[in-house]
């Protein structure tokens, strides 16, 4: 078992299955639970082929140097995606991310369509449901057979259960925890999961981008921590600039206000 | 279109960071396979890592001032 590679695949694949289940949760609700668990099986079966043949053909017939470059290429785009907006939403540049907000937003469209709550299978319902858990999931499925196949070419078969069993602990206690308080999982720290999770999928593309590369890193796998560090560090600072940035946004924006208005209030009151 | 839409949305969704890191790439793979840039080699490390974090900076920079 590589625990690295199940805590990284575990945390990634918890974000996104907070977000598929929010969807899953308001079709059910709203048209009906049939629809809603239809669509997300046929979601998982789907994504269930794709990392089946898509796994073992990039683990066969790709070289392993070529691979961490790409899979490095692709951690780093998918970490700096989200450590953007994790940075953005903690220096308070960006709202939160609100799975509450969202299921009453969902809601409230589902409504306006017209779908009311009717035992029978419904296409809409499906297919929401279906697009949800295939689109959340293509990004599980991409994060385990990278993750999973990105260490050697002889330990590729135990890395990817490492993360597949890390995604299917995620998977598992996200649902869990949905079913027992039956409704969207506000409580999740879904930014700090987001800030967690960039700073580990950058950390993790740097380090097998530069391999691919032909580079080899001092301390070897050991500096993998090193990177999070820096990277954790420097998010710190970024936040704590673009803090100070919109405090003085803020200021200059009343200053400007209070200059419109004081010559006025000179004119009415002499 | 769509299609290379949703792709770009699905991997990165942001210019800046999608150009940042081809162009990291670039110099990377230029480092790499020169022979008269071979003493740069042993710091591709460091220059990814500062090029990550150049690129973060300028994504954030243009989110703020756009």
């Amino acid at each position: 078992m590589q625990w690295a590679i199940a805590t990284a695949a575990f945390l990634a694949s918890a974000v996104e299955f907070v977000e598929a289940f929010t969807i899953v949760l308001v079709v059910g609700v709203t048209i009906n639970w049939r629809s809603s668990l239809l669509g997300a099986f046929a979601a998982a079966a789907t994504l269930a082929v794709i990392v089946a043949t898509l796994g073992v053909a990039l683990v066969k017939w790709v070289p392993i140097n070529d691979f961490r470059l790409a899979v490095g290429i692709i951690l780093i785009l998918f970490g700096l995606k989200w450590l953007k907006k994790a940075i953005l939403r903690y220096s308070g540049l960006k709202a939160l991310h609100d799975e509450e907000a969202i299921f009453e937003e969902r809601m409230a469209e589902i409504r306006a369509r017209g779908e009311t709550i009717a035992p029978r299978f419904q296409p809409f319902g499906v297919v929401l449901s279906y697009k949800a858990v295939l689109l959340e999931g293509l990004e599980v499925a991409f994060i385990v057979i990278t993750f999973g196949s990105s260490i050697s070419k002889t330990a590729s078969a135990s890395g990817i259960l490492s993360a597949a069993i890390g995604a299917t602990v995620a998977g598992l206690l996200v649902i869990g925890a949905g079913a027992i308080i039956q409704a969207p999982l506000t409580r999740v720290p879904e930014n700090t999961l987001k800030f967690i999770v960039g700073t580990m999928l950058t950390s993790f593309g740097t380090f097998w981008a530069a391999e691919g590369f032909g580079f080899a890193w001092p301390l070897s796998d050991a500096f993998i921590p090193i990177l999070i560090a820096i990277y954790l560090l420097a998010s710190y600072a970024l936040v704590s600039w673009l803090k100070q940035y919109k405090r003085r946004q803020l200021a200059m924006t009343s200053a400007s206000n209070a200059s419109i208005t004081t010559p006025a209030q000179e004119e009415v009151h002499p | 279109m769509k299609v290379i839409k949703a792709i770009y949305n699905f991997f990165v969704g942001d210019m800046t960071i999608l150009i940042g890191v081809i162009i990291t790439m670039l110099v990377l793979a230029l480092i790499s396979y020169v022979g008269a840039l071979a003493p740069l080699r042993v710091a591709t490390g460091a220059i990814l890592v500062v090029a990550v974090l150049v690129v973060l900076t300028a994504s954030l920079y243009r989110e703020i001032r756009g």
